[in-house]
Order: C-alpha cells, then structure tokens, then sequence
C-alpha cells in the first residue's frame, strides 16, 4: 500500500549524503470509503425542502345570523369540488391528459332551487362543471378561465406591476407590497370564492383550487362545508345531463 | 546492433487528487444534508405554487396516512391514521427532545384527569425513549407498552398501519369536555408553547398561533377530502385556525 521507493542512480553518491526516499502512499482504498460514504449521504439526505401553504379556516363557533358576514351575491361564486373515484375509490385518470379526474362545479351567487313538478330534481340548477386546466399557449382554461375572469380588474393592475418588476424597476419588496394592496383593493370588482370539497374530492383537487386562488390573485375565499343544498345541486346536474350518480 | 530499450513505466496512479475531490464532495454533502425523518407511512403531497418553505424548528407536523395497496387493491383500513411530529427550537433549552418530554407529560396528565380508572403511568426510561421518537402516534392507552419496545419491534408493529391501536383517535371532535386524543395531544402542545413562552421563547407560540407556520398538515394527495376534513375539522374545534398544508413545488409552469 505505501511503498518506499529507494532511487539507486549507479552509487555515484557521495559517501555519507542521505538516501532520497520517494514514498508513495496508495489512495486507492481511501478513495473508495470516500465514494461509499458520499453515496450514503446521497441517498439518505434531502435536497427539496417541502413547500407549504398557509390557510385560515374559519372558526368552528356558531355565529348569530345577523352577525354572519353576509358576502354579496354578485361578488360570490362557490366552487365544489369532486373527484371521479373507481369502485374500489383510486382515482380515475383522464386518458387523454394522463391527470387524475378532478371536476368544479360552480355557480355564481345564490343556488337556484326550484322543484316545480316535484320530482325531486331541481329544475335548471345554476350549476356548471369546469376542469382543473392550466394555462396551454398562453391563454387560460379550465376553471382558472372564469377566476381570471371575475378577477379582472385585480390581475390588469398587477400586470402592470409586474411588467416594471420584470424590468427592474421595482424590487421584489416594492412588488410583492403593491400586489398585496392591489388584491386588498376595495374599490375594485373582487370575487368572494366559497371552496366546498364533496366528500370524495382528493385532498390535491382542493389544493388545486387554493392554488388556483394564489394563482387568479383572488384574496377573498375560505373552505367552507358542503351542505345538501349543494349536494342536490350536483345530484340534480347529474340527472339532468345523463352522469350516472353513484 | 542496438537494442530498443522499452522503458517500464509505473502502473501506479496517483489517487491524491481524487481522494482530495471525494473528500470536498463529502464534506458537501455532510454540510447541507437534513436526514430523511423515518415516517410511518409514506405519502405523496399534492403540488402547489406556493414557494413558502417549511420551517426546520418550531414545528408540528400532522400525517394523515393515505390508502395502501392491497393484493392489487385499494386497501382503506390504513387510510387516514393521524400520526404526530414534533420540533423544537434550535436553542437547547427548548430542543426537541425537551418540548417532546413536557407534551408527553401533560398530555398523558390530561388524559389521566378524563380516565380516572385506568391511569397511564409512564417510568423515566419510557419517557426518555418516547423523546427520541420522531413521530408518533398510538393510542395513549397503549403508549406505556410500545415504548417499552425495543426500536426493531417498534418498526414491526408500525409495519402493519391497519392494527386498530395506531393512529391517534380523531374521532367524536366536537365537545372539548370530552376532547379526543387527537385534541388532548395538540392542546398539550399548545400549552407547552405557551409556557415556553413565559420563559422567554415566544417562537414556538407564535408560530402556532399567529402565522400558522407552526402546524403543518401533510397528506396523501389522492386521499379524499372527508378523511382530511376530519383532521381540519378537530384543530378548527380547538380553535387552531391558521395552519399550512405541505405541498411540493409544482413542475410545470403555472
């Protein structure tokens, strides 16, 4: 492993002067524990630190029904969110997107509940179903499509914000300030987003929809229960358009 | 005739170099890695675009268990068994090991107030080891028992998520004169966070209270919202509103 190499030149030394030694020493093993220990430490550690987001439920208290926080009604649009599970509940996959079957149904205000004939159904609901889609060739689809829309006045002004941090005029700061009180505008036409996740919705359809709220700039939603209001809503949406109900 | 000396060259190479390479990487990789914590049950988070990382210290992280396979099969019984990690501060005084120890105390003090006919009464040496755990959850019924263990039949019993005794009970939430276990363990941390900080740490209490980076709620992304909203739906009773979910980064442009 380590060798002591004598250099014997032909004994032309001088008498008495010192023997040069050359040592070598072999690294080859030293190496190899190195790469051992340095792949453990590969596999054992974690580079990507978990992302979070942060929310605010409301409070579990009942609240006085003239306390309630009354939204308008032109300003509110509930989102509910399922997920089409198989019979032995793994999510379904869209075949031609290769994403998990997550499906909004929205209405904007108040539901509409008639049942003239009585038959249970719920006549023309004020409901309509979107996908989860994201952006495709710079334009907006899916349910972001009619966030974006709603949250117009909001997105145009942060645009423009944005434009100037883009080209250095504002610092990351500056911006993320004037994004804040752009979203917190009251002069402006905001939606209010009610986020109701049916039982079966899969816990990324309702990250998708808190992602959706980052994403639209929308600064007024919350997470609140479904109700057999909205369970009618879908039941009867399913009837009426020939979806098989489970 | 002169003979053509082929000169004999040394085989030998020198690993200096490399050596002094592997080394650096070494020390790299020892410098900025954080271990993967051992987790009873592995789930996939959801994606997100939010860029918020999560804290080191100072934290609560609440797994709720996804669905397992089995014999091919979506197998529910594992499904949504809450487990319990907790972090201290990096100041010593508040260190994990020592916020876990006081958590354990009061909340095995509390639950022994709600039982009074069969106490749970816990030996030094089992609190030392259940300071060592990194998550836990197991009914405090049987708490004594599996710390008692040695860690491979710890690991054994945490193989199989379906045994009924894993898994913190989250369930019958909404009277908190009767709080479930789930509740007694938080409510146990949250004092604890409030007793540090009329010592003078205030990080842990803030962080549970006010930004809500203190609680972070880490699930499987195809598990379905009812299993969630049960969990939700407990720290809403105790009235801890403000938390984070983790996700992971989202690849694909927004």
């Amino acid at each position: 492993m380590a060798q002591i190499e004598q250099s014997d030149k032909g004994g032309k030394k001088k008498k008495g002067a010192q023997k040069k030694m050359q040592i070598h020493v072999d690294f080859t093993p030293m190496v190899d524990m190195n790469m051992l220990l340095i792949t453990f430490f590969m596999l054992c550690t974690t580079m990507i630190k978990s992302q979070t987001l942060q929310i605010a439920l409301p409070s579990n208290e009942k609240v006085e029904q003239e306390q309630q926080n009354k939204t308008k009604q032109s300003e509110a649009i509930t989102l509910i969110l399922d997920t089409e599970r198989d019979a032995d509940g793994n999510v379904k996959i869209d075949a031609e997107t290769g994403k998990p079957k997550h499906t909004v149904y929205y209405y904007e205000g108040k539901p509409v509940v008639d049942d003239e004939n009585k038959d249970g159904i719920i006549d023309n609901p004020n409901i309509k179903v979107e996908k989860f889609i994201g952006n495709s060739n710079g334009e907006v689809f899916g349910i972001r499509k009619i966030l974006h829309n709603r949250n117009k006045q909001v997105l145009e002004k942060i645009n423009v914000q944005k434009e100037k941090w883009r080209n250095k005029e504002l610092t990351d700061e500056q911006y993320q300030a004037m994004a804040k009180e752009i979203r917190n505008d009251s002069t402006l036409t905001r939606p209010v987003v009610i986020i109701k996740a049916g039982p079966k919705a899969s816990y990324e359809s309702l990250i998708g929809a808190l992602d959706e709220m980052q994403i639209n700039q929308i600064s007024r939603y919350q997470i609140d229960n479904i109700n057999g209001v909205d369970s009618a809503l879908i039941i009867s949406y399913k009837k009426l358009n020939n979806i098989p109900v489970e | 005739m002169g003979k053509v000396k082929i000169k004999r060259k040394s085989t030998l190479i020198d690993m200096t170099a490399m050596s002094d390479v592997t080394v650096l990487l070494l020390t790299f990789f020892m410098l900025t890695s954080t271990f993967l914590q051992k987790e009873p049950a592995t789930v996939i988070t959801p994606s997100s675009v939010s860029e918020i990382k999560v804290p080191t210290a100072n934290l609560v992280t609440i797994l709720v268990s996804g669905a397992g396979v089995k014999d091919g099969k979506r197998d529910t019984s594992v499904e949504g068994k809450v487990f319990i990690s907790i972090a201290g501060d990096v100041d010593s005084t508040y260190s994990s090991e020592n916020v876990r120890e006081a958590v354990l105390l009061e909340a095995v003090n509390n639950y022994n107030k709600l039982h009074k006919n069969n106490p749970i009464n816990l030996t030094n040496s089992q609190v030392q080891k259940f300071t060592k755990l990194n998550m836990f959850g197991i009914k405090l019924s049987e708490l004594p028992k599996f710390l008692d263990m040695e860690i491979a039949q710890q690991d054994e019993l945490m193989k199989d998520l379906s045994n009924p005794i894993l898994g913190i009970p989250v369930d019958g939430n909404r009277d908190l004169e009767r709080p479930n276990e789930f509740q007694i363990w938080m409510r146990a941390i949250y004092n604890v966070a409030e007793n540090n900080k009329d010592m003078g740490n205030d990080a842990f209490a803030s962080a549970l209270r006010k930004s809500g980076e203190g609680i972070a709620v880490k699930a499987d992304k195809d598990t379905p919202y009812s299993t969630i909203h049960n969990v939700l739906d407990n720290l809403q009773t105790l009235k801890l509103n403000k938390f984070s979910l983790m996700t992971a980064l989202k690849t694909e442009e927004d």
